[in-house]
């Protein structure tokens, strides 16, 4: 049993990682809280034993001062303590200052993501980069119902909520692809409802930045384009500097770079892909995009081919 | 010493103060909560509780200085005390009085801990 239960205490989703100051915090709250616990627990389960065992004469004044010290005054001090830490840690890392501001708005089930680039606000998703050692101020917001950013592994979690602007700090320390999940059942595909952070030095998160703002580069004769228009995808998915402005699915000007697909579920891969445009309902339940089996084969490869070349 | 004109169990009233030192409690509880709620609902999001966390710290003041005096009342009328070593168990007026007026001091000791348990968050949390 325990070895099932220990899986959870490992990889990229693993809380106790302390890849982010702000999972450091709660860490060393959650390590002081057990220890105590266990620390305290054995007190008591000792002396139980021992009151049990003993044959010495009892002594009621005696119990009757441990009882009003070690059952009113200790606890009280402790959790008054324990209060105030934990009040301090949670205004820490719900400050409202950053060295960056992004956005977050949760969907149902997918995550929009707005950076403050060099020319102005521009819009991603399903896939956040960081700078290390530097705090990162994420304003969220959600869409439908409720739910919550968390990335274990950096900080959090903070709930999303319809018509509110909540907020959350994240100074990551480590490099890597940290996972991050929604942490509030928000319906059928909650499960599904994942993203990437991925923590880099901040020269090239500088680069990648600059990168991921610019608009989508397509030749104007790519058979995949003219798929892409025909259909219709540009209806609900964005690539930006092209007549395609949809607002409704996540901003596809440069989902190639990204390092998943669905949202953080699936690898980026052309086969990935390929099922995801004609089985998305089996790909992710309940998803709100329909699924285009009607695509011939060189249509399908076109598209594809042209969605993989947005990098 | 025995206490002079304490109130008589159930039918002088007596019991009232068992129940105004946790009604002190609950009523700090309750408005804290409507002033935060209301101030913060009223400004935009993430706005500023540096000028309501003093309101809600001196009511809880207020409310705490209103448990200390019934203590007080406790102690002189009812001859209340905090019993450890003892237990009441006279059956007689002066036995009633002295175990409402021993109640009443742990209901203070436990509202004094509530009310700066209610406090403590207004002012370590500094926004909506």
């Amino acid at each position: 049993m325990l070895p099932l239960v220990l899986t959870g205490c490992a990889g990229r989703h693993n809380w106790l990682a302390s890849a982010g100051a702000e999972a450091q915090a709660v860490e060393d709250l959650f390590w002081v809280l057990i220890l105590g616990a266990a620390v305290i627990w054995s007190l008591v389960i000792g002396l139980a034993i021992y009151a049990h065992q003993t044959s010495a004469p009892r002594k009621e004044p005696q119990a009757r001062r441990f009882i009003v010290w070690g059952g009113a005054a200790l606890p009280t001090l402790v959790v008054g303590g324990l209060l105030i830490w934990g009040m301090v840690i949670l205004r820490d890392i719900t400050a409202k200052e950053g060295d960056l501001t992004v956005r977050v708005d949760g969907e149902r089930w997918w995550w929009r993501v707005i950076y403050d680039g060099p020319d102005g606000p521009f819009t991603t998703a399903n896939e956040i980069r960081l700078p290390q050692g530097q705090t990162t101020l994420f304003r969220l917001t959600a869409d439908d119902v409720i739910h919550s950013f968390w990335v274990p592994a950096l900080g959090g979690k903070m709930d999303m909520i319809p018509g509110r602007e909540t907020s959350l700090t994240l100074t990551p320390l480590e490099q890597g692809n940290w996972g991050g999940i929604c942490a509030e059942y928000c319906g059928g595909a909650h499960a599904l409802m994942r993203f990437d952070t991925i923590v880099m030095p901040p020269d090239d998160f500088r680069t990648w930045l600059a990168a991921e703002a610019a608009p989508a580069e397509i030749a104007a004769d790519d058979p995949g384009w003219q798929v892409f228009l025909d259909e219709g995808c540009g209806a609900c998915h964005t690539l930006r500097g092209t007549e395609a402005q949809g607002p409704v699915g996540p901003d596809l000007t440069h989902m190639a770079s990204r390092e998943r697909l669905g949202a953080g579920i699936y690898a980026m891969t052309p086969e990935n892909l390929s099922r995801w445009i004609t089985d998305t309902d089996r790909m992710k339940p309940e998803v709100d995009m329909p699924a285009y089996p009607h695509l011939s084969g060189a249509e399908l490869e076109a598209l594809v081919t042209f969605l993989m070349s947005l990098e | 010493m025995r206490p002079k004109h304490a109130p008589r169990v159930i039918d002088q009233g007596s019991v009232w103060i068992l129940v105004a030192v946790p009604s002190i409690w609950a009523g700090h509880f309750l408005l804290s909560y409507w002033i935060a709620a209301i101030w913060c609902a009223k400004l935009p999001a993430g706005a500023s509780l540096a000028e309501i966390r003093w309101v809600i710290a001196g009511l809880g003041a207020l409310s705490i200085a209103a448990i200390a005096g019934l203590g007080v009342i406790a102690v002189r009328r009812y001859g209340g005390e905090f019993l450890v070593f003892e237990e009441i168990t006279e059956s007689s007026e002066r036995g009633r009085d002295r175990f409402i007026g021993h109640v009443t001091l742990l209901l203070c000791g436990l509202s004094v801990m509530a009310v700066l348990f209610t406090v403590i968050p207004g002012l370590v949390i500094g926004q909506c």
